[in-house]
């Protein structure tokens, strides 16, 4: 069988020509997913709260039209209007990475819904508000689009302390699963990707109080060890690309064996 | 017949992912069972675009097509076997190695084979030879490749071609259910015992177009009901083999030990 013409030089993770909303871009798994997505040719909205980490991010990104903005995802009222507009100005999105959380370690004694509640907001409602701006015609691009959450682990583990961040992460997977049959007339797909323990700033900042032993069984629980940003990066490209058009409602897990073992 | 068209007239995609044009021309090989037909055949022509492979099936004529429809036909090794011979595969599997100096760094079990039949007429014949083929086999062939005397610690990554079946139930599957159970249990089991030098993981798909569903898609009306029932629209083979593609190549470096559903959200459409 003859070769197909250029094979070789065209890249199943392309993402040339599309456009893709990925919040957390100033830190961690979405700075990292930023920088893959601009290496596979797609133009980038980066968005984050922490807007002096944003601007650092410039230089981490290669090609253009890249857009940065500074926005707290805890306004999730705000967020369907602000997607319309950024797609009026800079041209309709092909993907959606929400990949910004934050942490919430807390006895439940503790747990107040001062204390829980933008977690909530940030980590899950956040999502749902994303999915809602994204399928709104003159935002999503007409040729279909892939909603990716980063969830965790902890959406199907359990530790003690957890229950919040655990709740927060596992209520994405039942979002995306419905969201998923209810997208794909519209040509959306809506997956998952969850990770175990990676190497991000949020987890050096979990982790400061833990001594060497305790970080050393978080560590054996994972049989491949601890992950890196770029090791979810990549699957979180995998499943925006054509390579992952027929995934919808899917968890992919990223965690080095984690709950497997 | 070119597997490789996309029937729907869907856009091709061609190329590796990424830096993971390996192998070709070396004697690092990934062996893939069940390549004589159906999905392992499909899987095997589009993993031949970047890997040499061993090409493992029952029926040696259509290995041989499955060998000629792959990219750089004569760089594949042919392993010509029943796998229901349970007791010979390590005899069979160590001199097809030996006699070659293969080095097999890539295993994909895609051989399995079913059975439909409701659970008061199953006989134990017909479930062993279910159960041999889609669990034991993958088992037994696993065993043998992280051998030092047999593979040396060649074995980089894994994936076992599962099913949906494994999750769920359906009418006349019970056992094929269950072959499918133990693959993925067996599938985690491996990936914690054999991390970190070896990855291992499984692919569960939904029904692709193939010569193996062509019968059932002509049939308008079981067409349109399992159209439906997939809320993406039945499946090209070529999406699952790029799920098995990423999940044996480095970009999947930290993915071990899992199930990866790859269906168009069959499975989430519970009212299908």
């Amino acid at each position: 069988m003859s070769d197909p013409g250029n094979s070789e030089f065209l890249n199943p993770l392309s993402l040339e020509s599309r456009r893709v909303l990925v919040t957390g871009a100033a830190s961690g798994i979405g700075r990292a997913t930023c920088r893959l997505l601009s290496r596979l040719n797609a133009r980038v909205v980066a968005v984050d709260v922490d807007e002096p980490g944003l601007e650092s991010l410039d230089q981490d990104l290669t090609g253009e039209g890249h857009a940065r903005f500074g926005f707290d995802l805890a306004d999730v009222e705000r967020i369907p209007a602000w997607m319309a507009e950024l797609a009026l100005a800079g041209g309709p999105l092909s993907g959606v990475v929400h990949a910004a959380g934050l942490p919430c370690v807390q006895p439940l004694r503790l747990l107040t819904p001062a204390l829980y509640r933008k977690v909530l907001l940030v980590n899950t409602e956040a999502a749902l508000a994303l999915a809602r701006g994204f399928q709104k015609k003159a935002v999503g691009d007409p040729r279909g689009g892939s909603i990716v959450f980063i969830s965790s682990v902890m959406a199907s583990a359990g530790a003690s302390g957890a229950a919040v961040y655990s709740l927060s992460k596992a209520a994405l997977h039942g979002l995306a699963r419905s969201l998923a049959i209810e997208l794909a007339p519209g040509k959306i797909r809506v997956n998952c990707v969850a990770p175990g323990f990676v190497q991000t700033p949020m987890f050096d900042r979990m982790s400061s109080p833990w001594d060497t032993q305790q970080r050393a069984r978080v560590e054996a629980d994972h049989p491949l060890g601890l992950g890196t940003p770029v090791d979810v990066a990549n699957s979180i490209a995998f499943l925006l690309a054509d390579t992952g058009r027929w995934i919808t409602g899917s968890v992919l897990t990223v965690d080095g064996g984690y709950t497997a073992h | 017949m070119d597997y490789r068209i996309r029937i729907d007239g869907g856009r091709r995609l061609h190329g590796a992912l990424g830096n993971t044009r390996v192998s070709m021309n070396s004697n690092n090989l990934t062996l893939i069972t069940g390549a004589s037909s159906g999905t392992g055949r499909q899987i095997a022509v589009h993993l031949s675009q970047t890997r040499r492979l061993i090409l493992h099936g029952r029926d040696s004529t259509r290995l041989l097509e499955t060998r000629a429809l792959c990219r750089n036909p004569a760089d594949h090794v042919l392993w010509n076997f029943d796998l229901r011979e349970g007791d010979e595969i390590e005899a069979s599997l160590e001199h097809l190695i030996q006699a070659d100096q293969l080095a097999i760094e890539g295993f994909v079990h895609s051989a399995g084979t079913l059975k439909i039949q409701p659970l008061r007429l199953v006989d134990r014949g017909a479930a062993h030879e279910i159960i041999d083929v889609n669990f034991m086999a993958a088992l037994e062939i696993l065993r043998l490749l992280v051998r030092k005397k047999i593979n040396d610690k060649h074995l980089r990554g894994v994936v076992f071609i599962s099913s949906t079946a494994s999750k769920f139930g359906a009418r006349g599957f019970s056992v094929y259910c269950a072959s499918k159970g133990a693959l993925d249990a067996f599938m985690r089991a491996a990936a914690v015992e054999l991390a970190p030098d070896v990855r291992v993981n499984s692919v569960l798909p939904g029904a692709t177009r193939s010569a193996m569903t062509a019968a059932m898609l002509s049939d308008t009306e079981l067409r349109s009901r399992m159209e439906a029932d997939y809320p993406l629209g039945i499946g090209d083979p070529d999406d699952v083999a790029w799920a098995v593609e990423y999940l044996l190549s480095d970009k999947a470096r930290w993915i071990t030990g899992q199930e990866f559903v790859v269906d168009g959200g069959r499975t989430v459409n519970i009212t299908a």
